[in-house]
């Protein structure tokens, strides 16, 4: 793809939409399903928008955190004298000046809590924090980190899962036997006994690389203790919730003392979702010197020192009837999972229900574990837990459709999911569905029958298919807060205001959250104003991850919308005459009864309910948690998003190369409650998966340090790389999502890299199952396929 | 990263350029256009105590010609280069290369000098300027003195620049009726540098190829000449099967090695296929 490709923007707004479920759409929605740009747009192009790394208070120092050299090491001495004593300094730490609490996601389970802020007494990956420092300024802080003597003691490090699970490796957690910290089942119906009622049997071994999440916009923090002992910290995050507990667990603090505001937010995608060094550091060097402490990552540190996705080695198995019927799956995944858990201890779980997810399995097996290495963190990436597997299985469906003679889009909609089905029963219950629907409509879109098989030598069509949460969360973290929460007050003036915590990170959630508030109380998207940055307002959210925001944010945000209109009706009721059995509507800025017409401005409802209350404001809280009648402890996802994609490629046989020509992808996102919000997530869904699939991968040295950790070496692609998109969205209603919504942002980036892998099949005859399908891999592939 | 402490000199005519670099020797260096150099410096790969910028002088961004050619100022950016209407003309495949170069941002800012200087062995504008039979022409305390654009690297980010020198001009010679060139480029996305880069200028006679030089970047410590397969297809009627080996054979001469960017197999995979494409397309492109 190195050539520009000159492309037409095939972006089809309207023309686009396949509404298979149109009564909904009758309701006629003001708001909802209208094209709105993102209410916060104008603030970022104009640069009005201020980040972590812009703030700057009276007195503000600036931190650095010195980093081990080496990915596997005792820690013998730490000497920090000569760093303090260079003119600017104004504190070193250590981890000795922690608590040395531990933490984690996992509270309910503390063997799992592996993280501590700053080493104690051992460091476990190259860049594993050993050391803070604040100074004058940030020239003065990188010199004196030179000046921080540390003595180790190197251990040898395990840079791969196999080695790492050898007999007598070493501990990298102690206690943590042959480093494998997490094993997670699954088992529905009788694997064992299906292969025999199999017609055809496939088994094969994938593998996906480590990649980063690369948001624009570094990870950065300031910190503030006052002089009352309280902690203000202004950070880059995903979820200030989570930042909040987890600095109050490894601070020692009430989480009620720790205010976390969060800053606009460039970018997230599963790299800013926890208590990282910036956030921490920076609070304990507050701490220290009763200073604002500002610590913003470079590029290097959000690559090594945030988070990175999973990489997985996939043992697939997958049993066939001889019409394409899929009968039996055995999957066994093997996690790297870094120096720490993060995230993996559920994503070794959610692997397994992901995977299975798209289709039906009526015999299926997984086995998920995970083991500690010394290289960075893993853990939640955009697609958490559904990339690798669904790369393998439908890479793997499309070799046995070959093999059979089965057409591989049939194949996919014989096997699909359907709306009631049990996939895992007590753990994954599906409502709606549009899967069939989606792969039929992204099929035809691409002119499937007329072009599958059909396509000249070195161009190919390739289809993947996947599903995913809308809101997962196993309540391990032991959250007593609402999962979701929202106020929304109604002035006298007819302004709305709404208070929320749910994260707004460049997806669109203030957005939406406003239009659903705005929808229920007929107002316009000018009259609303969105609040969604402090924990000291709403406290309950646990953040923007696992493509919760529009399900459960939303669904809060609904309720206290309705909650509010509710205080509204009473109040007009009062004044315009009511009857027990009329009925009220809301429109325009008016409320009026439906029998007479009698009406009044919302803002006069506004202010006779502040007449009738000594001044108090309408008020409408809203919170939701979903319930489950599931088996306790099992992840909790009202609904799941589906949907199918197809590509088009061009594969060059003497050099390996594949340009993408076209796109089509349904997604079932239920009502799509902004358009425009779901096309920009393909979009941008578009260009992450192929990047995935065709050219990320983080490098290591054989000691284990990242040898690209920048953008000149870890490519990302740019627009001139993209094919054209084209979106259809399958409209399913779903009976939990606010007005009919599900979610669109994690889902998209799931088919891509198996549809690549089918179409590159389809296109020149080889089977590539690694990502990322570099060139190379291919031209290695072809000149065997020749040799033979 | 932010960039270590470093004084800035920034001198107004090329002979105090050359004083202040014959002055500081290895505690200086240049910056042309800053598209490398500040990236390596905020690395802390290089700490120089002066770096000297060129901006302030005015007469070496130019792009000029003459009887004998073109002659191109060291300050000339990539964009400039892209856009001349006389490089159009002259040589389409030089004004080519440009595009396939970085974005549009850095071309705006990067310099021929500073792609030449910075001595990478990927470097784009080489391999074509090579084929051209380009000149170098070096400013330094002893005057001015000229090299063949071939002989002016030395190894990864080597050159013969000697204490107190500076590349002032890049000389393009006419080139004979009915020659062209291609430069292809193998990358891992749209932006990025070079895994392979193979530059081929002719010179048609017929269904011949009268003269031919190949350059390939990016597979041996500098840009290199394959001289062995100019030689199979000087003088001859290009075909399939010659193409093929004259591609077989310059990939025999390459010296690439496993890096980051791509391994020392499919380098050489590489330029085996674009040796004989970009052959095949320079002599369309002088029909």
């Amino acid at each position: 793809m190195t050539q520009a490709q000159q492309v037409d923007r095939k972006l089809s707004p309207a023309a686009g939409f396949w509404l298979r479920n149109r009564e909904v759409l009758k309701k006629e929605f003001s708001v909802i399903g209208t094209r709105v740009p993102r209410i916060e747009s104008k603030n970022k192009v104009t640069g009005e928008a201020r980040y972590a790394a812009d703030m700057k208070f009276p007195g503000m120092l600036y931190g650095k955190i010195l980093r081990s050299p080496y990915a596997h090491a005792k820690i013998i001495s730490i000497d920090t004298s000569k760093a303090e004593k260079l003119p600017g300094v104004k504190a070193v730490v250590t981890g000795k000046d922690t608590i040395g609490a531990r933490y984690g996601l996992w509270r309910l389970r503390e063997e799992t809590m592996d993280e501590q802020g700053l080493a104690l007494d051992k460091v476990r990956y190259v860049g594993d924090e050993v050391a803070a420092v604040a100074a004058i300024d940030e020239d003065t802080a990188i010199e004196a980190l030179d000046l921080i003597d540390v003595k180790y003691d190197v251990l040898p490090a395990l840079l791969t899962p196999e080695d790492a699970v050898k007999d007598g490796a070493p501990e990298i957690h102690e206690g943590i036997k042959n480093n494998i910290s997490v094993n997670r089942r699954i088992e529905v119906g009788n694997v064992d006994t299906a292969w025999d009622k199999c017609d055809f049997v496939m088994s094969d071994t994938f593998k996906t690389q480590v990649v980063q999440h690369v948001p624009m916009e570094n990870l950065a923090s300031v910190s503030i203790f006052d002089s009352t002992g309280k902690l203000t910290v202004y950070t880059s995050t995903q979820s200030a919730y989570f930042v909040q507990c987890l600095l109050a667990m490894a601070l020692g603090m009430k989480e009620g003392d720790i205010r976390i505001i969060r800053t606009f937010t460039g970018g997230g995608f599963g790299c800013k979702l926890e208590l990282m060094g910036d956030a921490f550091c920076s609070a304990l060097l507050s701490k220290v010197t009763g200073k604002p402490v500002r610590i913003a990552y470079t590029r290097r540190e959000t690559f090594v020192n945030s988070r990175q996705k999973t990489s997985m080695k996939m043992d697939v198995k997958v049993g066939v009837k001889k019409d394409g019927k899929i009968h039996a799956v055995e999957f066994s995944t093997t996690l790297d999972g870094g120096a720490h858990h993060s995230y993996n201890v559920t994503t070794t779980m959610i692997t397994g229900i992901l995977g299975t997810l798209p289709y039906r399995i009526p015999n299926y097996r997984y086995n998920g574990r995970h083991v500690y290495t010394n290289l960075p963190v893993t853990g939640a990436m955009r697609g958490h837990g559904a990339m690798q597997p669904v790369f393998a299985l439908d890479h793997m469906i499309d070799l046995i459709a070959k093999q059979i003679g089965v057409d591989p889009a049939a194949m996919r909609i014989m096997n699909a999911t359907q709306p009631g089905d049990v996939k895992i029963p007590n753990i994954c219950h599906v409502s709606s569905c549009g899967l069939q629907e989606a792969i039929a409509g992204s099929a035809e879109r691409m002119n499937w029958r007329e072009k599958y098989g059909k396509l000249p030598d070195g161009h190919g069509l390739g289809i993947g298919s996947y599903g995913f949460f809308c809101g997962a969360l196993y309540n391990y973290f032991n959250t007593k807060r609402p999962y979701a929460e929202c106020w929304v007050r109604v002035n006298q003036d007819g302004t709305v205001h709404i208070f929320t915590l749910m994260a707004e990170i460049g997806q669109g959630c203030d957005t939406v959250i406003s239009m659903i508030v705005a929808e229920v109380l007929g107002v316009g998207l000018d009259a609303v104003t969105i609040k969604s940055d402090d924990t000291g307002i709403v406290t309950g959210d646990t953040g923007a991850f696992s493509s919760r925001t529009t399900m459960m944010a939303g669904n809060a945000a609904k309720a206290a919308a309705e909650d509010a209109r509710r205080q509204l009706f009473i109040a007009a009721g009062a004044k315009l005459g009511l009857k027990v059995q009329d009925a009220f509507d809301i429109k325009d800025g008016n409320i009026f009864i439906v029998r007479t017409g009698e009406s009044m401005t919302i803002a006069e409802a506004a202010m006779a309910h502040q007449n009738a209350n000594k001044g108090a404001p309408v008020l409408g809280r809203g919170i939701f948690t979903p319930s489950s009648h599931l088996q306790e402890g099992t992840v909790v996802s009202p609904t799941w998003s589906f949907g199918s994609q197809v590509l088009e490629v061009k594969v060059d046989k003497e050099t390996g190369q594949v340009s993408v020509l076209n796109s089509a992808t349904a997604h079932d996102c239920g009502i799509a409650l902004n358009p425009l919000a779901v096309e920009g997530q393909l979009e941008g869904s578009i260009h992450m998966a192929l990047g995935y699939a065709l050219t990320e991968i983080c490098k290591f040295d054989d000691k284990g340090y990242m040898i690209n950790a920048n953008f000149q070496d870890y490519k990302i692609l740019s627009a001139l790389d993209m094919p054209p998109v084209d979106s259809i969205v399958i409209d399913t209603d779903d009976i939990h999502g606010p007005f009919g919504g599900k979610e669109a942002g994690e889902g998209l980036t799931i088919p891509t890299a198996p549809a690549i892998a089918n179409a590159i099949y389809d296109a020149v005859g080889v089977s590539i199952k690694s990502l990322p399908i570099t060139p190379e891999k291919i031209l290695r592939a072809l000149k065997e396929k020749e040799g033979k | 990263m932010r960039l270590p402490k470093f004084e800035y000199l920034g001198p107004k005519t090329v002979q105090e350029a050359c004083s202040l670099l014959a002055q500081h020797g290895d505690k200086a260096k240049v910056m042309a256009g800053g598209t490398d150099v500040l990236n390596v410096m905020k690395e802390r790969k290089i700490r120089p105590e002066y770096l000297i910028g060129l901006r302030a002088i005015s007469d070496l961004s130019y792009i000029k010609a003459d009887a004998d050619g073109i002659k191109i100022g060291a300050l000339t950016t990539l964009t400039d280069l892209a856009n001349s209407a006389v490089v159009k003309e002259k040589f389409p495949c030089l004004a080519e290369v440009p595009m396939k170069m970085a974005t549009v941002q850095i071309r705006n800012m990067g310099t021929i000098g500073g792609n030449l200087c910075n001595a990478a062995p990927s470097a784009d504008t080489a391999p074509i300027l090579i084929c051209l039979g380009a000149k170098a022409k070096i400013a330094g305390p002893k005057g001015e003195r000229v090299v063949a654009l071939e002989d002016f690297f030395t190894g990864p980010g080597k050159t013969v620049l000697g204490k107190g020198e500076l590349l002032v001009e890049i000389q393009v010679p006419n080139q004979p009726a009915k020659t062209a060139g291609a430069y292809l480029k193998m990358s891992r996305v749209s932006v990025d540098l070079a895994i392979v880069g193979v530059g081929v200028v002719v010179t048609r006679e017929g269904d011949s190829c009268k003269d031919i030089k190949i350059t390939l970047g990016a597979v041996a410590p500098t840009p290199i000449r394959a001289k062995k397969a100019e030689a199979v297809v000087k003088g001859k009627k290009i075909d399939d099967a010659l193409l093929e080996e004259a591609g077989k054979i310059a990939s025999q001469e390459a010296k690439p090695i496993d890096d980051v960017r791509g391994s020392a197999f499919y380098r050489t995979e590489i330029v085996k296929v674009y040796t004989k494409r970009a052959i095949k397309q320079a002599m369309e492109q002088a029909k």
